[in-house]
């Protein structure tokens, strides 16, 4: 048997975005730090907070009761950017067939490149995730497998900094520990229904004959199955992302509001942007959803079926209105609202039905042209519409949440609040 | 009344035309070519206009407007004149380099710091400036590094002497130092960047 007939390795940032701050700022190595003061909850938290207990998610509040020296650090979205594509690129440097899974995550195969490295798959992976911590400030953990489910079973195994090889003779120690529900695609549902068939450990899983796969299985989960089994099937996938599935949009904002007004206002500016992003990527969506997020954390949603795919948010006000008339209860304090465009179509392959206006649409797709030129030009919302013209009334965040990141704070002479310098900048005093 | 120009003249009016990007950094408008090529009527410049497109001398966009093609903003690295001798730099012409590729040569590596005080000022860094680091070099005797010494941070030259490591001030004010318990050093400087506008 040969032990890799793929090498596919997965690459996992550790704590990426509090990472990056500690990368930036070295007085904040060992410290336990934490991102996501703006939302009011945990967005990363560094290993040393983690092991105080602070969780992805958790209020604030309560990681200053179990941690109150925590550092607790704006989101600085646009470093993390930086640092993100960075690790794109040196994860080049080894192979150029690279997926860019996430932010903090990529898939990259390395089949076929000892002879040009001169070395085997683990000391490749291995200077990556050396050169990675030598260039960045901090370190990845890494998996290389033989497929990406696998791989991606790999770099979860040893965190932080980690690197796990799973040749085919280890898969079944690697997955006989390893319950099924922790597979990379297989969620609570899922997990649940494998249990009714005995179902526990990926091992299980992988065990199963191809003939319960084929019955009992729906595609994504007869190719994780082919995947645990040593046999890839997920191909890495290395030109960046062209098409979505949906868009979210999700914003909340402080202090929690009751002002119908100022919700919806939000709520607008959600669909402002979501309909943005469609435009760029020239996605129409046919279905529309929208969630209220009351203070107390509770979610009210609803979902509305449009009559024809649509980027144009003139089109959607009345359908979110109406969701939103829905939803809406008076006095109840909100603080985060979202939209969801989903079932997302080609715009070139929409066509007019007999009920449509051609010229009004034709003139709409005229008007938002127009805007997002101009957004191109002097940036996003420098045209907006009145309904969301509320959230300007106040920063997004009021009090301490509203804290800019340091980056933001202290722009060096030709940086504008709209374009900065694509290079991060150190927090140390020289 | 039509006057044939030939392929050589047609070419001097194209370079004209392309010349006025050097110092606006985009192509001229219909009526700003016809101040530089003495054509009272923008349709006299329209029609040049087309025959140059015919030609393959200029290109133009969907909109009708003149294109660029080579790149505004990158600097143009000229041949280097010798005393006496104007070279004729334009033709000398390099492979363009931005600045960005010229000060920074690890761009996954390189990170930005401003600096506050002026203990290297006799090396030309200046509190304000904005220092170029470079984390994957090795530092060598004589490079100036961002380093933690004994739990503060600072910028100074490298100084290596057999087993001994010293970090010098460019700045009679600051005496050297000699690391107590633990030099860790997190950068190389490669640049400095000042901007005065």
């Amino acid at each position: 048997m040969i032990s890799f007939p793929r090498a596919i390795l997965h690459l996992d940032a550790d704590a990426f975005f509090a990472s990056c701050e500690q990368a930036v700022n070295p007085a904040l190595r060992g410290r336990p730090v934490i991102t996501g003061k703006e939302r009011g909850i945990v967005s990363a938290a560094s290993y040393e907070a983690k092991a105080r207990g602070v969780t992805r998610g958790m209020r604030l509040f309560e990681v200053r009761k179990i941690c109150p020296d925590a550092v607790i650090l704006p989101s600085d979205y646009e470093t993390y950017s930086i640092f993100s594509l960075r690790m794109f690129e040196i994860l080049r440097r080894f192979t150029p067939d690279v997926e860019e899974y996430s932010i903090d995550e990529a898939f990259a195969d390395l089949t076929g490149l000892r002879r040009f490295h001169r070395a085997s798959y683990e000391s490749i992976a291995d200077s990556i995730r050396k050169t990675m911590a030598a260039e960045l400030g901090f370190t990845v953990s890494v998996g290389v497998s033989l497929t990406k489910v696998l791989a991606k079973i790999g770099s979860k195994h040893r965190k932080p900094n980690g690197l796990t090889i799973i040749g085919s003779r280890d898969i079944e120690e690697h997955l006989s520990q390893l319950p099924v529900g922790k597979i990379w695609g297989i969620g609570p549902n899922t997990a649940a229904y494998l249990a009714k068939f005995g179902i526990r450990t990926a091992l299980d899983f992988a065990r199963r004959p191809e003939s319960f796969a084929d019955k009992a299985l729906s595609k994504p989960y007869r190719e994780i199955w082919h995947e645990l089994n040593g046999r890839s099937v997920l191909p890495v996938i290395t030109e960046p992302k062209q098409s979505y599935q949906s868009i979210s949009k999700a914003k909340t904002f402080t202090p929690p509001s009751t002002d119908r007004e100022f919700v919806f206002a939000q709520l607008a500016k959600n669909l402002e942007n979501a309909c943005i992003k469609a435009r760029r990527h020239n996605l129409a969506a046919q279905r529309l959803s929208l969630f209220l997020r009351q203070q107390d954390f509770r979610d009210n949603g609803c979902e509305i079926k449009l009559d024809r795919p649509t980027s144009y948010p003139a089109e959607l006000f009345n359908a979110l209105h109406e969701g939103f008339s829905r939803l809406y209860r008076p006095g109840t304090p909100y603080r985060q609202t979202t939209v969801v465009l989903a079932d997302l179509v080609a715009e070139s392959a929409c066509q007019y039905t007999l009920f449509d206006d051609p010229v009004r649409i034709e003139k709409m797709a005229r008007l938002y042209k127009a805007v997002d030129s101009l957004s191109a030009r002097f940036g996003k919302h420098t045209v907006q519409h009145c309904a969301s013209l509320p959230t300007r009334q106040h920063t997004q965040h009021a009090g301490d949440r509203g804290d800019l990141s340091h980056r933001r704070k202290d722009l060096i002479r030709g940086e504008t609040a709209r374009r900065c310098l694509g290079i991060p900048i150190g927090k140390i005093q020289i | 009344m039509s006057r044939e120009l030939s392929p050589e003249m047609l070419q001097k009016r194209a370079d004209t035309i392309t010349s006025f990007s050097r110092t606006a950094g985009r192509m001229p408008t219909f009526s700003e070519i016809g101040a530089l090529l003495g054509l009272r009527s923008k349709n006299a410049v329209a029609k040049l206009v087309r025959r140059l497109e015919a030609h393959g001398m200029l290109r133009r966009d969907a909109h009708g407007r003149l294109v660029l093609d080579r790149p505004a903003r990158s600097l143009r690295l000229l041949g280097s004149v010798e005393a006496g001798f104007p070279s004729p730099a334009e033709e000398e012409l390099a492979d363009t380099l931005s600045l960005d590729d010229l000060l920074i040569k690890n761009p996954q590596a390189s990170f930005l710091l401003k600096v506050s005080g002026d203990s290297m000022s006799g090396a030309g860094i200046l509190p304000g400036d904005l220092v170029i680091v470079d984390r994957a070099q090795n530092a060598k005797n004589g490079d100036i590094v961002i380093a933690e010494i004994d739990g503060a941070w600072t910028m100074k030259y490298l100084k290596k002497e057999g087993d001994s490591v010293l970090l010098v001030a460019a700045n009679a004010r600051y005496r050297p130092i000699q690391p107590r318990q633990e030099l860790k050093i997190a950068g190389v400087i490669t640049g400095v960047v000042r901007k005065y506008q």
